[in-house]
């Protein structure tokens, strides 16, 4: 799951390179407009529905592992 | 190329990303540097018919004052409106009508603009339903008019509609015969025994016959490659009575035992076209494969393997490679009475400039002193507003609140015109003399709100006594827009004396202040 939220942030906002440190706040191209891609991308790519609420939350790489993680563990999902 | 995009609904996510967007309505400005602009205007989400019929009709002649003010040499590119999201509270039949009237306004422009190209959202929309087509969550958190998760499919079949309006339209299609233009194969069947015409097969045959004779008629010349004997292709020409294609229908035939490649070749001569200008249809894979490979300008589209998906065929067939995207020489004189009467409408427009255009949306703009109920959505845009954000200071509640204590003053504004309420869209904080945030949502930019905002506030301040005015102006990646701003108000040095600054406003702004 980390590797392909990893390599989903690095296309989306065209980073060269890409760790877990990654956030809104070192991150210039993940506006607001970057965050609904990104919502996009990461219920395309983990075949989950995210919440307006869960999306808003999303401002780093540990709060989408976090939250993907709850995602899954309810829907009984393997991501 | 890259494109400008005039729209209503937030749809970057469904196109390259190099084009630029205009605001949301937004059609006070007209990039000169663009290559092209597309007009992509959606179906507006609101309950009452009246009003959203009064908008969308607004929206067509919007469109014509930008027409006029563009660059007509630059493509300009325009999306009809699907009103498949529309309520039908009462018939509906109201705004069926506007959205027709729209639609048949936009294919009078294409007709009295060289440059203009219309493209139909629905060949994209009747491929999902309507639950998949939209989504009400990205259009509550993000004003989206479709699904995002539509935006691959929607970007594949943008291209290849952009690669057809670039390329030219074909000027021939080549046919074969047996199990092309009728089912079975002449020589071994006979011509009594040839599908065509009749029950099913033959009536798919004859179907796509009447279908290629129109092409025909629309200015297609249609000829023949097939390996026959010619006297009894002749027979089945004159006496088939369920053939609609007659000898005379084609301009020319190569109908012998030579190889295909060899007969198209001869038949580009002979009529003096390019290769690059013939499509040829041909039931056999083989024969697909030798031409695609011996002559690789002539564009070979796969044959259906069932006479029942002849009239699909045909209609890709036609979208791809005969459909008339440019005015050719022979509709001038007709283009020439569209445009005649295009500028009689021009004449009758409800606007003629863009005061006019803003006069005619009856602007309200409420400015009111934040409050216990306007707090959070004023920290909100702080968090959130970017693009005209002159500071860009992000604020919390409780940090809002610890201003108003120390005396700060605080305003929000609301925006609402005769097609809608906006709701809270902007705000202005002072400390003292000094404008410390500025900010309107980018959903309001266009129509001159943020000037009416700043000289209100201006003098708003100068009513309690202050003389002079600070304010700043912190450049980040997406302020741009923003950076002259101060200076046209009237600011020197970021530095406005309010005795001598001009803080008149234009009439057609209704201003209340709460």
């Amino acid at each position: 799951m980390e590797d392909k939220v990893l390599s989903i942030l690095k296309e989306l906002f065209e980073l060269d390179t890409v760790d877990e440190t990654c956030s809104q706040k070192t991150c210039g191209k993940w506006d607001s407009m970057g965050q609904l891609n990104l919502a996009v991308e990461l219920e395309e790519a983990f075949d989950v529905e995210l919440e307006p609420e869960e999306i808003g939350e999303m401002r780093s790489f540990g709060d989408i592992i976090e939250l993907l993680t709850k995602k899954c563990r309810n829907s009984a999902k393997y991501c | 190329m890259n494109y400008f995009v005039f729209r209503n609904n937030t749809v970057e996510r469904f196109f390259p990303k190099d084009y630029a967007f205009s605001g949301y309505g937004d059609i006070s400005s007209v990039p000169a540097e663009a290559d092209g602009y597309i007009w992509f205007y959606q179906l507006p989400v609101k309950y009452n018919e009246g009003q959203l019929c009064g908008q969308v009709r607004g929206y067509a002649r919007q469109l014509e004052f930008v027409l006029s003010l563009v660059d007509p040499a630059k493509p300009f590119i325009l999306f009809t409106m699907d009103s498949g999201l529309a309520v039908p509270f009462a018939s509906g039949v109201d705004l069926m009508a506007a959205v027709a009237e729209y639609n048949a306004a936009l294919l009078a422009l294409e007709r009295g603009y060289s440059n203009v190209k219309l493209l139909d959202i629905s060949e994209f929309t009747r491929r999902y339903p309507a639950s998949e087509l939209f989504d009400w969550k990205f259009w509550f958190i993000s004003q989206m008019g479709f699904s995002p998760h539509l935006s691959k499919p929607f970007a594949e079949w943008f291209a290849r509609k952009l690669d057809q309006i670039a390329s030219r339209r074909k000027k021939c299609l080549v046919l074969d015969l047996d199990n092309t233009l009728w089912g079975g194969v002449l020589g071994e069947d006979g011509v009594e025994e040839i599908k065509l015409g009749g029950d099913y097969p033959g009536k798919a045959f004859h179907l796509f016959q009447e279908g290629l004779l129109e092409l025909k008629r629309s200015g297609i010349m249609l000829a023949v490659c097939s390996k026959n004997n010619e006297a009894d292709v002749l027979d089945v020409w004159e006496r088939h009575p369920d053939m609609v294609l007659r000898a005379d229908s084609f301009v020319a035939w190569r109908i012998n035992w030579t190889d295909k490649a060899t007969g198209i070749r001869e038949l580009a001569n002979e009529l003096n076209i390019g290769l690059d200008s013939i499509v040829f249809v041909d039931d056999s894979p083989s024969e697909q494969e030798l031409v695609r490979q011996a002559l690789p300008e002539v564009e070979v589209p796969d044959f259906p393997s069932q006479p029942y998906e002849l009239p699909a065929f045909l209609k890709s067939l036609v979208e791809k490679y005969f459909r008339i995207y440019t005015v050719t020489a022979e509709d001038a004189a007709k283009t020439e009475q569209y445009k005649a009467n295009a500028l009689r409408a021009q004449s009758q427009r409800e606007f003629v400039d863009f005061d006019a255009f803003l006069r005619s949306l009856e602007i309200k703009i409420t400015i009111e002193a934040a409050d216990e109920f306007n707090i959070p959505r004023i920290a909100q845009l702080t968090q959130k507003t970017n693009q005209f954000n002159l500071t860009t200071r992000r604020y919390t509640e409780s940090d809002i609140r610890q201003f108003l204590q120390r005396g700060w003053k605080i305003w929000c504004l609301s925006v609402s015109d005769k097609f809608g309420d906006d709701g809270i869209t902007g705000c202005a904080m002072v400390d003292g003399s000094a404008i410390d945030t500025f900010l309107l949502s980018c959903r309001i930019l266009g129509k001159g709100i943020e000037f009416v905002f700043a000289k209100q506030v201006l003098s708003l301040l100068k009513e309690q006594g202050i003389k002079t005015v600070s304010a700043e102006y912190v450049p980040t990646a997406k302020n741009g827009l923003a950076s002259g701003f101060w200076k046209a108000v009237g600011f020197k040095d970021n530095i406005i004396d309010l005795d001598a600054a001009d803080l008149s406003i234009k009439d057609y702004y209704q201003v209340i202040i709460k």
